[in-house]
């Protein structure tokens, strides 16, 4: 345009304005009704179809089919059709190229022609990129897969999603031989939390499952999740899994599923990745599964790795047990049936099995009905019980990560190698699950607990190593490391320490509390190498003898009337047993005893009182010990699985497994588990006191009461 | 009493003069076409209110973006409204933008003296697609993080500067908590701003210079 076109345009332009409307209200009239229009168009939308949202996003859900918003669909599609080294021209020159010949637009065309006809090459390029934009955006929408029909969620992605992948990305290299299930559940020192409180054992089970094999959690999502909602694994026991492949339509609970011939719907490789996924091949997972059953915690092991994968592979035909007849005397059968027809009952039997038998039985007793029948497998020995050929039942990956954990925990450092030195060396004082009891060494003297979560929580692993290294001469325990004229080596201290130390995560099989709630009113007899040492058997030890065994009066005083209960406080009493009492045989027990000791012993002779009954409600003592340990995670506010304990309702009745007490039957109650570190330990900080958890118990078992 | 008050500020403001030289300027006589520059920044101002609305509930980090999105969508009174209204508004505004350049250029209204109502015009249109760039990603659902994922590979595409460009614009390798970061500061903060600095230019190149008038056959 010259400056004379220009002025005829600025000429002709005013005229028109001039025969023109005003802006108010002519054009805000049309601009109103059109931004009315508009936004009932969008309100519509916002009601009818409403803002769509995905699933939560998951960084490693690699079966997503990436695609951009609509509105870049034309430059997706375009990258297409420039395959390669070409791709930089599709997604960069000729959007680039646009946008700048749309900047510098009005100075490539300067001719004054207005009317789209009057310039037909601008219009019609226009019109060929406009066109060509949309045939790319719906060409585009037409090549795109169909939208899965699964609405099926992978759950065990989504918990990966949800859980890890924000700091562990799409996926996690796992080392061999790492215990994922306890990474996830007690956490690491290096900033990762312990999920154990957050998750449920199924959902560390999935996550476990997913990490170890992602494939096997699709094809579980996509065969089985339709109807194994609930729970995320069908079951983690190979076994059963085995079961379940080899009977196909002909499983039990598979029964009229056609579909159900997994073994020959599914390739080898999803078969393999799915029991990958619901037995993860982790080793102390695997081993919890499939071994603790006969082998308990762990197995005394000294073959070569080879030699364990094939005993594993092959299973049953190698455990034939010995013929012990013979072998043992007379006096040491009778003491080792004896032993494994009750342990608790028992105890002689306890350093017998730990030499002949723990090596192959681990720390877990094999149960004898009765003496008859245990004299007659031990006497003549065989397979008795055959282990299952384990190569037919595992796959490969799940084998690995089995040998290599029972390999490695029978070896340095773990607790495996450690029961069996703690059995023959420790077990003679400190009783076979460190429960303590009388001092061979020392008259009178009571050797404390070490398994109790208390005592190991104020220790470290070098204080231990320490004690057993350079012993306690003080309280007659020799030296038993091997530069201080002991037997055991600096490995063999360090397994010891490492087998005590397991006692925190998990604690003694036969533990203290579980004893006391089933036979509270008749305490064991004096032996110290039962249980670790409750009130009862404290009472056992220290006061029966006078004052009867069940309290019930002797030389001393009985305890079990109201007066005797009425006249002592806690306090009275404490003073009573602390200190020696002039002109009666009943001595200073703070000699002997500790202080939470004494306490224990308080509180069990507070059971005695035939008004304990009536004490145990919830308004009683309940809601105390309650508010003192569990309401500040469980209150209306945090929560914490959903259950709440601030008030009799709300702790009767919430929870996510609700009810978490079923009154009368403490043993399934979840409260009551919890509290004896069966299934996830509460409090998580540490266990309750004995006398509490004493308290809840009963409480339970006499049906929960409020007032 | 109106009137006084309106003689009152009109003495510190101005204002009349302000109205008149806006809202009764006269215009040619336009059809309906040309509502869509008007309806583009209804459209615009609708994604402020409930994009400002929006960021009251939402949280810009990845545990927490798809919760709060949630939140918003299923709990919040009206929130579903809201989130809707912002969310079908982003694709009004990219359809708005582009029909309006479009019915600019068939009418030739770029020309003489409109040139740099145009260019502004066009960046405006880049600032809506970044926009939407930005904003796709924030709900933190599948579909925000995949789209994201190919659109910053798109970047990636670039000679040369192309992976450091894809570093700057993911804050690292992958998507992560810093790309969600970068996307939520960019697009309620540097894209908010810039566009309204640019909306307030090309509004007063409009108002300055005068709408075009329908062009005639023979123009």
């Amino acid at each position: 345009m010259n400056e004379q076109e220009k002025k005829k345009y600025l000429d002709e332009y005013k005229k028109e304005k001039e025969k023109g409307v005003p802006f108010f209200p002519d054009i805000i009239f049309k601009d109103t009704i059109a931004a009315l229009l508009i936004f009932i168009i969008l309100a519509a939308l916002a009601y009818f179809v409403g803002a769509p949202l995905e699933a939560r996003a998951n960084p490693a859900d690699t079966t997503y089919t990436p695609r951009p918003e609509w509105y870049f669909l034309f430059l997706f599609q375009a990258l297409k059709y420039f395959p390669g080294k070409l791709e930089v021209i599709g997604a960069m020159v000729l959007p680039g190229l646009l946008i700048l010949l749309l900047i510098l637009l009005p100075f490539i065309d300067r001719s004054p022609k207005r009317h789209f006809l009057n310039r037909p090459f601008a219009s019609i390029s226009a019109f060929v990129v406009v066109a060509g934009i949309l045939y790319l955006t719906i060409a585009s929408v037409r090549e795109a897969p169909p939208p899965q029909e699964a609405i099926v969620v992978d759950k065990a992605a989504a918990l990966y999603a949800a859980n890890c992948a924000n700091c562990h990305g799409p996926s996690i290299d796992v080392p061999v031989g790492t215990d994922l299930h306890q990474v996830i559940a007690a956490g690491t020192h290096e900033g990762m939390p312990a999920w154990g409180g957050d998750l449920g054992t199924d959902e560390i089970d999935a996550l476990a499952g997913f990490i170890l094999s992602p494939n096997g959690s699709a094809v579980f999502t996509k065969y089985c999740a339709v109807c194994h909602e609930q729970p995320l694994v069908a079951s983690g026991n190979p076994v059963e899994l085995q079961r379940v492949f080899d009977e196909g339509v002909n499983y039990p609970s598979h029964e009229g599923i056609e579909a159900a011939n997994w073994a020959e719907s599914l390739t080898d490789t999803e078969l393999n990745g799915l029991l990958n996924f619901l037995a993860a091949p982790d080793g102390q997972r695997l081993f919890v599964i499939n071994c603790s059953g006969c082998h308990g915690q762990a197995v005394g092991y000294n073959g070569t790795e080879e030699e364990l994968t094939e005993l594993i592979t092959k299973g049953g035909q190698h455990l034939d047990m010995p013929a012990w007849k013979g072998t043992l005397s007379e006096k040491d059968m009778d003491a080792l049936t004896s032993y494994v027809v009750d342990p608790a009952q028992n105890s002689g039997g306890a350093t017998l099995f730990g030499q002949h038998c723990a090596s192959c039985h681990g720390n877990k007793v094999p149960k004898a009905p009765d003496k008859e029948s245990a004299i007659k497998i031990i006497s003549s020995g065989g397979a008795h019980i055959t282990m299952p050929v384990w190569g037919d039942i595992l796959t490969v990956e799940q084998l690995d990560a089995l040998v290599q954990y029972t390999f490695a925990a029978s070896k340095g450092g773990g607790p495996a190698a450690g029961a069996n030195l703690f059995a023959e060396n420790c077990s003679d004082c400190h009783g076979k699950s460190g429960q303590g009891g009388l001092n061979p060494s020392r008259h009178g003297d009571i050797i404390a607990p070490i398994s109790s979560s208390e005592y190991l929580k104020t220790r470290d692993d070098a204080t231990i190593r320490n004690i057993i290294s350079f012993g306690q001469p003080d309280f007659g325990m020799s030296p038993f490391g091997a530069e201080n004229g002991g037997a055991l080596d600096d490995e063999q201290l360090d397994a010891v320490v490492a087998f005590i130390r397991n006692w925190e995560s998990n604690p003694p099989a036969e533990a203290p509390a579980a004893n006391a709630e089933v036979q509270p009113e008749t305490p064991a007899a004096p032996s110290p190498n039962l249980t670790s040492l409750t009130g009862a058997q404290l009472f056992t030890i220290a006061c029966a003898r006078c004052h009867g065994p069940a309290g019930e009066g002797d030389v001393g005083p009985a305890f079990n009337t109201k007066e005797f209960q009425s006249k002592l406080d806690d306090q009275a009493l404490f003073d009573m047993i602390s200190y020696s009492r002039a002109g009666t045989d009943m001595i200073a027990w703070t000699d002997k005893l500790s202080k939470s000791q004494i306490e224990l012993l308080i509180q069990y002779i507070r059971t005695l009182d035939p008004n304990y009954a009536a004490s145990l409600t919830y308004s009683g003592r309940v809601s105390a010990i309650l508010e003192a340990n569990c309401n500040t995670c469980h209150n209306p506010e945090k929560l914490r699985g959903g259950w709440d304990s601030t008030s009799y309702q709300s702790l009767m009745t919430s929870g996510d497994n609700a009810p978490a007490v079923i009154p009368g039957n403490a043993a399934n109650s979840l409260l009551a588990r919890s509290i004896l570190g069966q299934g996830s330990q509460m409090p998580p900080i540490g266990s309750l006191s004995q006398s509490d958890i004493q308290v809840i118990l009963d409480w339970i078992a006499a049906g929960a009461p409020e007032n | 009493m109106l009137a006084k008050i309106g003689d009152w500020l009109d003495e510190r403001f101005s204002w009349r003069e302000v109205w008149a030289a806006i809202f009764e300027r006269k215009v040619p006589h336009v059809n309906w076409f040309y509502t869509l520059g008007s309806a583009t920044l209804f459209v615009a101002i609708n994604q402020a209110i409930t994009g400002i609305l929006l960021t009251l509930y939402y949280v810009p980090t990845p545990d927490h973006a798809y919760d709060s999105v949630v939140y918003i969508t299923t709990q919040l009174p009206f929130g579903w409204l809201i989130r809707g209204l912002h969310h079908w508004g982003a694709s009004a505004m990219v359809v708005l933008t582009v029909l309006h350049l479009l019915r600019v250029f068939y009418f030739g209204a770029y020309k003489y003296p409109r040139e740099a109502t145009w260019i502004t015009g066009i960046i405006l249109l880049l600032i809506v697609i970044g926009f939407g760039f930005t904003g796709y990603l924030l709900p933190w659902d599948q579909k925000s993080f995949w789209a994201t994922t190919v659109g910053t590979q798109i970047i990636g595409l670039a000679p040369f500067v192309g992976d450091w460009m894809l570093r700057i614009a993911r804050g690292g390798r992958d998507i992560s908590a810093v790309t969600l970061a970068r996307f939520f500061g960019t697009h309620v903060w540097i894209l908010p701003a810039t566009l309204a600095a640019l909306v307030g230019i090309h509004l007063y190149l409009v108002i300055r210079i005068g709408i075009t008038g329908v062009p005639k056959k023979d123009e």
